[in-house]
C-alpha cells in the first residue's frame, strides 16, 4: 500500500462506520428524512458520479492561482477575443442578474450539496443536484425554461400529486424538489429516481456490495467519487476488445501485468478524487482477484508484503522513469499461455538470443540472472556539437536490471552485446548502409561500452538523420546492468547508481510499478520536435498548419501547466489500488 | 450534357463519331456549339481530366470564362507556385517513412494551386512505376517524384536523362550494379521496353546491348555513382545503330525512334481521352510526330486539352475513375480538408497505393480497378468520407457547402448536389427522379439526409465514371 | 523484366499486354463460364503459406530411419507419441487431427518438395516461391497474380483472389491487370448500408450482353450489394456453428469458409501462417516447443475448416495447398534449433485429393548443403493445381510445362 497505514487504516474505518450508520439508519427509521442522492439513483446503474463536496472542487479550480494559470495560457487569450466568448460573457452577466450573485458564488449555492450522476442501461442518465439556496434554484430553472419555451421545447409534462416534471427539450425530463434538482435522459428514466424517492427501503444503488466497497476504498473525504459495474461494462464491445488486445502483445503482457487481469477480474472500479494544495489525487481501486493459484500476473507480484519496486533512478533532464516489479524469468517460463500464437517476432526474438547468447536457454540461463526490480528511464538528449543535431530529436531511454550474479554474468552480457551490435553492422554493410564504432570509455570507477556512427561525411550536421539519435550502450556498475540507447544517458545512470548503491533506498512495499512523468521536460523535447509533431498532426488530421500549431502549442502550455504525473500501482491479492497524483504548476 | 435535348444530343453523337475519323477535326479546337455547348457537364469532364474534380466555384468560374481561358489556367495556373512549392518542400522534407510520403502527396493533389502538374506527375508515376518496396528509402522515393514532377509537363527527353540517374528508379528495377563483367539488363530492359519504344520494336539482344551500355552505374548508400572502370567501352549495337554507346546514348537512339514517341503519346490518350479502345494510328500520328520534334509534354497535353476530340462524346466518361479520382473528387467538391494518412490507405486499399504501384508497368486501369469487391470498397469510402463519423470526422459537409451555395431547401441542395458532382447529367438524363430520392430517408435532419444524398451520389456508375 | 518482353512473346497475355480492354461480350463471358473447362470453373483454392521454412522432419517424422534420432539429439519427437503413417513416417504428435484426414482420404502429402535453385536467404526464396521463377528475383508478378491476369483479361464482376490476414498482401497475389484485395474479415466485402438506400432503382440497366462501362460499373456495384447481403446471411447462419480453434489462421480460414459459402466468386483464397516476415517457423532456436505449437495450430486450424466445409457439403469444391520458403538442415544446431534447407512435404487437404503420399522422402544421408535434396520441384505441384483443379492453363502462368502429380482423384 502506498498511503501510510495508520491513515488507511482509520479511513477505511471512518468510511465502514458511516456505511453501517447509514444502512442501519436507512433500515431502522420509520419516518426516513429525504433520501441521498445516491439512494435515488436505480441499482443497475453502470457508472455513477458523485460530487460530495463541491466547494472543495470548485475552490480547487476556479482559485486564484488555477484561474491565474488558465487565462495566462495563449489559448485562453486567442479564445477571449473570439465573438463567441463575448456571446458567453453575456450570458454569463445575464445569468449573474438573474441568480443576484456572481457565477463563483451562484454555483457553489446551486450545487453545494452535492452533484450526482449515473448512467443506467437503455441510455438512460440521472443527474441529481442538491443545491443550498432552494430560491435561487427557482429562479434558474424558470430562466432555463424560459429559453426552452422560447425554442418551442419546454414546459410542463406531467404533475403527480406533489411534483411536477418538465422538460427542456421535449425528450428529457426533470423536477424540483425542496432544494434538489433531479433530471433524466427520459420521462420514465425520472419516473424511476422518484419511485425510489418514495419507496423508502428499496433496492437501489447503494444497496449494491461493490458500491459500497468502492466507496469505502475512496475514502470518506474525498471531494468526488466514481463507481463503475464492471460486470455491465465488460459487455461493451470496445472495452472487451480492449482488455482482450492487450493480452496478445508480449510487451504489453509484461508492462500491465496484473492490472489487466485485475480489471478483468473485477466486479467494479471505484475512484476517489482528493485536492491538496497544487496536486490533485486520484484513488483508484478495483477489486478483481490477481495473483492466485495459476494466475498469469504472478511474476508481477512480490513474493513476501514487504518487497515492491525500488524508487525511480533520477537523472538529469528526466523526462520519465518506470519501477517495475516484473520476474522476467517467472514471466518468460510462462510464454506458452501468455503467447500461445508464435508470431514471427517473438521468434525473431529467439532466435537473436540464441545467437547473442551463444546458445544458452533463454529463460533458465538468461532471464534468471535478472532480478524482478526493474527500471526504465527517459530523458531529454544533449547533443555534442562537433557531432551535430539530427533533425527530429528523440529521447533517450535505458533500461536498469539487477544481476543475480554480477561476477559471472557480466563477461556474458558483455559478449552477447557486442554481438549484437556485430550483426547489425554487417547487415547494414549488406546493405550498402554506414555501420557503428565501438568504443570504451569510462564513467568515474565504471568502464563501459558505447557504439556510435561517424558524421564526418554528413551533408548537414544541423539536420542529421534520425540514426544519430542512437549511440547504444552497455554499462554494469556494481550489481547493475544498463542498456542505454545513448551513452550520455548510460554515463548518468551509472553515477545514479553508484549514489544509490551508497546509501541504499527502501523499496516502495506492495507496489509493482509506479510511473512518473516529469512536465517541464516533456514540454521541453515538445517544444524542439514541434515542428515535426505539427507537420504529423496536419496528415493525421487533415488540419490547416495555424490549427495544428494552435493544437500543439495547447498541448505545450498544458504540459506546461503541470508538475508532473506520478501513477502507483500495488496489489494485495484481493484489491488493486492505483494512486495517480497530477502536480500542478501554479504560481 | 442538356439531358432535355436528346435527339440533338444523339445526332451530336454520331457526327461526334464519324469525325473521329478525321485528325484534322479531332485536334482543332474545340469551339463551343449548340450541339457541344459549353456547359456544367464538359467544364466538368474537364476538371476531372486534368485535374480531379472541382468545387462549386471552379465550376462557376470556368462556366463563365469560357473553355479558352479556363483551359489557359489549367496550363498555367496564376498564383504563388513557388511559395506552394517552398512550404510543400518543407512538408514531405519530413517525412519519415514512405507512407509519410503518401499521405503528403494526396495533401498536395487536394491542395495544389497546379491539379493538372500533379494530375502529370501521377502518370508518370504508372509510367515509370518504381515500388518504394523495392528501394527502402525514403530520401530517394520523394527525389524520384520529385523529380518526375519537375518535368511532368516539361521535357520527356530530359525526364529520361534524369531517370537514368534515379536511385530509386534503378534500385526500385534491381539495377543497383551493373558491372562490365556483369551487366545487368533489368534497367536496360525496362528503359526499351516499358518506358519507352516498347517490346514490340525492340529485341532481347537490344536489351543486352543497351545493358553494356549502361554499365558503370551503380547506386551506393543511396546515391549514384559512375565508375569509368567498370564500364564496357566495347562497341554495342542498338536499334540498328552501332557505336561505343554509352547511357546518353541509349536514350538518344530510344527518343529517335518514331515508336517511342507514338508509344507515349498513345498513353496520353489513353490517359486524357479514351482508355477503351486502342486509338486509330492515323489519330495518333499527327501528335507523335509534332512530339517526336521537341518530346515538349507541355504541347501535346494542352493539344489534348483544347481538341474538339476531348470535349467529344468520344471522350466523354469514356474512363473509370481511378481510387484517387474517386476520393479526390469527393473531398475537392465539398472544399474540405480530411486526413490524408487515412485517405491515402484507403485509396490504396482500393488498389492504388501511391509510392507502392503493382509492377514496373504501374497500375492496371480501366476495369480493373471494378469488381463486386472493390465497388463495396468504394461505397465504404465514400461513406466514411461523407457520412460524418470516424475516422475522417464531420469534415466534410455537403448541407453546408450547399447553403453556402445558395441552396435553401433539401429538394434545392440536391440539385444542386447533382450539378456539383454529376454536372446535371446522370442515368440517361434522369437527374429529376434523382433528386426526388432524397427524400427517401425521411425524418432525418437535413444535413444527415443530404449525407446520405451524397453519398447515393458517387456509388452510381456516372460518379464512377471519368 | 518477365511483365514486358518474355509474356509479349510468349503472347499468352498478349491482350492485358498490349493494355486495351477488350469491351465486347465474347472474352467475358468466356472468363464467366470458363469455356471450355466449365467443369472446374466452380472450384476453389486455399493457399496456406507456412511463413519461416518449415521444418519437415519434425512434422512428418521418417522415424524408420536411425539417422533422423542421430542428427537430432534435443528435437527428436519420440517414436511411441508419433501418428504413424507407415513404418517409416508419422506425422508429429501434435498433428493429431492431420492422421484423421489422412486416414479419411481427404489429405495427400508430396515428399521432398524444393526447388532446383535453393536460396538460403528467407526473402529471396520466399520470393521465388511467390514468383514460381527460380532465377529472376526481379518478376514482376506473382504466380496467382499471372492467373488471374491469364485468366480474366477482361474485367471480372467479382475479385477472382482475395488474401485474408492482417500482414501485407504475400506477393504471390501480385497481379498486373486485376485487383487482388487484401481483408480481414468478411466485414471488409460488405458494402455500407444506409437508411433509405433503393440499390439501382434510380438507374437503368442495359439488357443483353453489350457490355458499356456504365453498365460494367452498375453490374459491379449490383452485385457488390448482392454479395454483401449473402455474406451478412452466410455470417448468421454460420455463427456458433462451426468450430474452430482460437488461433489467427483458423480465424482466417474461417473467414475464407464464410466467403466460400456466400458464394461471391473467389476462387483463390490466400492464408498465412508464421506472422510474416522472417516467419515463425524460422526456428534457429528453442525450436521444439514453438514448432510444437504451429504444427498443432496448422493442422487443428485445417480441420476445423475441413469439418465446416464438410457439414455445408462444399468440401468437394474446395483444395487447400500448404507451401513454406524452405525446409530446415537435417542436423540440429547448438541452439535446439535448426538451419535453413531444401526441400520438405507439402500438404494438399479437400474433398477431391486422391489421399496418401505422393513422391519418396529424401534421404537423410544423401544430402546437399546438410539438407534433403529437393524430390519435386516446387511448381509440379502449382501447375497441376493450376491445370488440375482450377482449370487455368499451366504452361502460360509457369513458362513451361511441368509433368503432373497425381494427388488430385481423377
Amino acid at each position: 500500500m502506498f498511503y501510510k497505514c495508520e491513515r488507511h487504516k482509520n479511513r477505511r474505518y471512518a468510511g465502514f462506520l458511516s456505511a453501517v450508520l447509514s444502512v442501519l439508519f436507512a433500515v431502522q427509521s420509520p419516518v426516513r428524512a429525504i433520501p441521498s442522492a445516491a439512494e435515488c439513483i436505480p441499482k443497475n446503474a453502470v457508472i455513477s458520479v458523485e460530487i460530495a463536496r463541491p466547494k472543495a472542487l470548485l475552490e480547487f479550480f476556479t482559485g486564484e492561482k488555477v484561474t491565474k494559470a488558465l487565462t495566462a495560457l495563449p489559448a485562453y487569450k486567442n479564445l477571449t477575443s473570439t465573438p463567441k466568448f463575448s456571446e458567453l460573457q453575456g450570458i454569463i452577466g445575464f445569468v449573474e442578474a438573474t441568480l443576484q450573485a456572481d457565477w463563483r458564488t451562484g454555483i457553489a449555492k446551486l450545487t453545494g450539496g452535492g452533484v450526482t450522476f449515473a448512467v443506467c442501461p437503455d441510455d438512460i442518465v440521472v443527474l441529481i443536484v442538491d443545491a443550498e439556496d432552494e430560491q435561487m434554484l427557482g429562479r434558474i430553472h424558470e430562466f432555463f425554461l424560459d429559453i426552452a419555451r422560447g425554442n418551442g421545447y419546454g414546459g410542463e409534462v406531467e404533475s403527480g400529486k406533489d411534483v411536477t416534471a418538465w422538460t427542456f427539450d421535449g425528450k428529457s425530463a426533470h423536477t424540483i424538489i425542496g432544494k434538489r434538482f433531479v433530471f433524466a435522459s427520459s420521462l420514465d428514466g425520472l419516473k424511476a429516481v422518484l419511485e425510489l424517492r418514495d419507496k423508502s427501503g428499496s433496492e437501489n444503488l447503494t444497496s449494491k456490495p461493490g458500491y459500497q466497497s468502492a466507496r469505502r476504498s475512496a475514502g470518506a473525504d474525498a471531494a468526488a467519487i466514481v463507481f463503475a459495474d464492471m460486470t455491465l461494462l465488460k459487455y461493451v464491445p470496445e472495452i472487451s476488445s480492449l482488455l482482450q488486445k492487450s493480452t496478445g502483445n508480449p510487451l504489453a503482457a509484461l508492462a500491465f501485468a496484473g492490472i489487466i487481469e485485475a480489471v478483468q477480474n473485477s466486479s467494479r472500479l471505484g475512484f476517489g478524487l482528493h485536492t491538496a494544495e497544487d496536486k490533485l489525487i486520484l484513488d483508484a481501486s478495483v477489486d478483481g482477484n490477481v495473483g492466485g493459484a495459476g494466475s498469469s500476473a504472478a511474476f508481477a507480484l512480490p513474493k513476501k508484503s514487504d518487497q515492491g519496486v525500488m524508487p525511480n533512478l533520477s537523472v538529469p533532464r528526466r523526462l520519465a522513469a518506470m519501477s517495475l516489479y516484473r520476474d522476467l524469468h517467472e514471466f518468460y517460463a510462462a510464454k506458452d499461455e501468455l503467447f500461445p500464437e508464435r508470431t514471427s517476432g517473438l521468434i525473431f526474438f529467439e532466435n537473436m538470443m540464441g545467437i547473442f547468447f551463444s546458445g544458452r536457454d533463454l529463460t533458465n540461463e538468461v532471464l534468471a540472472e535478472t532480478g524482478p526490480e526493474i527500471r526504465l528511464v527517459a530523458a531529454e538528449q544533449q547533443y555534442d556539437a562537433s557531432i551535430g543535431r539530427p533533425a527530429v530529436e528523440l529521447p533517450a531511454f535505458a533500461a536498469v536490471f539487477r544481476l543475480r550474479n554480477p561476477e559471472s554474468f557480466k563477461a556474458v552480457a558483455e559478449e552477447a552485446w557486442q554481438k549484437a551490435i556485430g550483426l547489425v553492422n554487417f547487415t547494414r554493410g549488406q546493405q550498402a548502409m554506414p555501420g557503428l564504432i565501438i568504443d570504451r570509455p569510462t564513467q568515474g570507477e565504471t568502464k563501459f561500452t558505447v557504439a556510435y556512427f561517424s558524421s564526418a561525411d554528413a551533408e548537414n550536421k544541423a539536420q542529421l538523420a534520425q540514426r544519430f539519435n542512437f549511440r547504444p550502450s552497455i554499462a554494469m556498475p556494481g550489481d547493475y546492468l544498463v542498456l542505454s540507447s545513448t551513452d550520455g544517458l548510460a554515463r548518468d545512470l551509472v553515477d545514479a547508481l553508484n549514489r544509490e548503491t551508497k546509501s541504499p533506498p527502501a523499496s516502495l512495499a506492495g507496489t509493482h510499478s509506479e510511473v512518473e512523468i516529469d512536465s517541464s521536460q516533456l514540454a521541453s523535447i515538445l517544444e524542439a520536435n514541434r515542428m515535426t509533431l505539427v507537420r504529423g498532426d496536419m496528415v493525421k488530421k487533415g488540419k490547416t498548419q495555424a490549427e495544428s500549431e494552435a493544437g500543439i502549442d495547447m498541448l505545450i502550455a498544458l504540459t506546461k501547466l503541470t508538475k508532473g504525473l506520478k501513477v502507483s500501482i500495488g496489489t494485495d491479492g484481493r484489491l488493486t489500488n492505483a494512486r495517480i497524483e497530477l502536480g500542478l504548476n501554479l504560481q | 450534357m442538356g439531358a432535355k435535348d436528346a435527339s440533338r444530343e444523339e445526332a451530336a453523337h454520331i457526327a461526334a463519331l464519324e469525325d473521329l475519323q478525321d485528325p484534322g477535326w479531332a485536334w482543332s479546337e474545340y469551339k463551343p456549339s449548340v450541339s457541344a455547348p459549353w456547359d456544367l457537364a464538359r467544364v466538368g469532364h474537364l476538371y476531372r481530366r486534368a485535374g480531379f474534380g472541382a468545387n462549386w466555384a471552379q465550376l462557376q468560374e470556368a462556366l463563365s470564362q469560357g473553355p479558352g481561358p479556363t483551359i489557359d489556367k489549367l496550363l498555367q495556373p496564376q498564383g504563388d507556385l513557388q511559395a506552394f512549392e517552398r512550404e510543400y518542400a518543407v512538408y514531405e522534407g519530413s517525412a519519415m517513412s514512405v507512407n509519410d510520403l503518401r499521405a503528403w502527396w494526396v495533401r498536395r493533389m487536394i491542395q495544389t494551386p497546379h491539379p493538372l502538374l500533379e494530375k502529370m506527375t501521377l502518370f508518370w508515376h504508372g509510367h515509370f512505376a518504381i515500388n518504394g518496396e523495392n528501394v527502402k528509402n525514403t530520401g530517394a522515393m520523394l527525389q524520384y517524384v520529385r523529380a518526375l514532377r519537375g518535368e511532368a509537363l516539361g521535357s520527356f527527353r530530359s525526364m529520361l536523362n534524369s531517370v537514368c540517374r534515379d536511385p530509386a528508379v534503378l534500385l526500385g528495377v534491381g539495377s543497383g550494379a551493373s558491372r562490365k563483367s556483369m551487366p545487368n539488363d533489368n534497367f536496360a530492359g525496362a528503359m526499351l521496353e516499358s518506358f519507352t519504344v516498347g517490346p514490340a520494336v525492340c529485341s532481347q539482344t537490344d536489351v543486352s546491348e543497351a545493358a553494356r551500355a549502361f554499365t558503370g552505374w551503380f547506386v551506393l548508400r543511396g546515391k549514384v555513382r559512375y565508375i569509368e572502370r567498370e564500364h564496357d567501352g566495347g562497341v554495342k549495337r542498338i536499334l540498328g545503330q552501332s557505336g561505343n554507346f554509352t547511357g546518353e546514348d541509349v536514350v538518344r537512339i530510344v527518343l529517335e525512334q518514331d515508336a517511342a514517341a507514338r508509344a507515349i503519346v498513345t498513353k496520353l490518350y489513353k490517359y486524357f481521352i479514351s482508355e477503351g479502345q486502342e486509338p486509330d494510328a492515323k489519330l495518333i500520328a499527327p501528335l507523335a510526330e509534332s512530339f517526336a520534334g521537341d518530346y515538349n509534354i507541355l504541347k501535346v497535353v494542352e493539344t489534348m486539352l483544347r481538341s474538339n476530340i476531348f470535349f467529344s462524346q468520344a471522350a466523354y466518361r469514356g474512363r473509370i475513375k481511378c481510387p484517387v479520382d474517386f476520393a479526390l473528387g469527393i473531398v475537392n467538391a465539398f472544399e474540405g480538408m480530411v486526413s490524408t494518412t487515412h485517405l491515402a490507405e484507403d485509396i490504396a486499399a482500393l488498389g492504388q497505393d501511391l509510392y507502392h504501384p503493382p509492377t514496373i508497368r504501374g497500375w492496371p486501369g480501366g476495369r480493373g480497378w471494378i469488381s463486386s469487391a472493390t465497388m463495396a470498397g468504394r461505397s465504404n469510402l465514400a461513406w466514411s468520407l461523407l457520412g460524418g463519423s470516424k475516422p475522417y470526422g464531420e469534415r466534410l459537409d455537403p448541407w453546408a457547402v450547399a447553403q453556402k451555395h445558395g441552396a435553401s431547401s433539401l429538394e434545392s441542395a440536391a440539385e444542386f448536389l447533382v450539378g456539383l458532382l454529376l454536372g446535371d447529367d446522370a442515368a440517361d438524363g434522369d437527374c429529376e427522379t434523382l433528386i426526388k430520392t432524397v427524400q427517401a430517408a425521411g425524418g432525418a435532419k437535413p444535413q444527415e439526409q443530404l449525407r446520405r444524398f451524397a453519398y447515393r451520389i458517387t456509388s452510381l456508375a456516372e460518379y464512377n465514371l471519368c | 523484366m518477365d511483365y514486358t518482353r518474355r509474356e509479349f512473346l510468349r503472347g499468352a497475355a498478349g491482350v492485358s499486354i498490349a493494355g486495351s480492354y477488350v469491351t465486347g461480350a465474347a472474352l467475358a463471358s468466356k472468363a464467366e463460364s470458363g469455356g471450355s473447362r466449365s467443369d472446374k470453373s466452380g472450384n476453389i483454392l486455399v493457399v496456406v503459406q507456412l511463413s519461416g521454412g518449415n521444418d519437415g522432419l519434425n512434422t512428418v517424422v521418417p522415424y524408420g530411419d536411425d539417422e533422423y534420432a542421430r542428427n537430432r539429439p534435443t528435437l527428436r519427437l519420440p517414436q511411441d507419441q508419433l501418428h504413424k503413417i507407415d513404418s517409416y513416417i508419422g506425422f508429429h504428435p501434435r498433428m493429431e487431427s492431420f492422421m484423421r484426414l489422412y486416414k479419411a482420404g481427404h489429405l495427400s502429402i508430396v515428399q521432398g518438395v524444393g526447388s532446383p535453385n535453393p536460396d538460403q536467404s528467407h526473402e529471396n526464396a520466399m520470393r521465388m516461391r511467390h514468383t514460381a521463377d527460380t532465377e529472376d528475383l526481379y518478376r514482376q508478378r506473382g504466380w496467382l497474380g499471372r492467373a488471374v491476369d491469364n485468366e480474366y483479361p477482361a474485367g471480372r464482376v467479382d475479385a477472382p483472389a482475395v488474401f485474408v490476414g492482417p500482414i501485407a498482401r504475400p506477393f504471390a497475389l501480385n497481379a498486373g491487370s486485376v485487383i487482388v484485395p487484401s481483408i480481414r474479415s468478411s466485414g471488409d466485402m460488405v458494402a455500407v448500408q444506409i437508411p433509405g438506400q433503393t440499390g439501382a432503382a434510380s438507374e437503368k440497366r442495359t439488357a443483353g450482353g453489350d457490355e458499356s462501362l456504365p453498365d460494367f460499373v452498375r453490374q459491379c456495384r449490383a452485385k457488390a450489394y448482392a454479395n454483401s447481403k449473402r455474406i451478412e446471411a452466410a455470417l448468421a447462419g454460420a455463427s456458433g456453428s462451426a468450430d474452430y480453434p482460437a488461433a489467427k489462421l483458423a480465424g482466417d480460414l474461417r473467414t475464407a469458409a464464410q466467403l466460400i459459402r456466400a458464394e461471391v466468386g473467389i476462387r483463390i483464397f490466400f492464408v498465412e501462417i508464421g506472422g510474416g516476415g522472417i516467419g515463425g517457423f524460422d526456428n534457429h532456436a528453442n525450436q521444439k516447443g514453438n514448432h510444437c505449437s504451429l504444427v498443432g495450430q496448422l493442422s487443428e486450424s485445417i480441420a476445423a475448416f475441413v469439418g465446416d466445409l464438410r457439414r455445408d457439403k462444399l468440401l468437394d469444391r474446395v483444395l487447400l495447398m500448404t507451401f513454406t520458403e524452405f525446409g530446415r538442415t537435417v542436423k540440429e544446431n547448438g541452439r535446439r534449433g535448426t538451419g535453413h534447407g531444401i526441400a520438405g512435404p507439402a500438404f494438399l487437404v479437400g474433398g477431391a485429393v486422391s489421399g496418401g503420399l505422393c513422391g519418396r522422402h529424401p534421404s537423410l544421408t544423401d544430402l546437399q548443403n546438410g539438407s534433403l535434396k529437393m524430390g519435386i520441384d516446387f511448381r509440379r505441384v502449382y501447375a497441376t493445381v493450376l491445370d488440375g483443379w482450377l482449370g487455368i492453363e499451366s504452361q502460360a502462368v509457369l513458362d513451361k510445362r511441368y509433368e503432373p502429380l497425381d494427388f488430385l482423384d481423377t
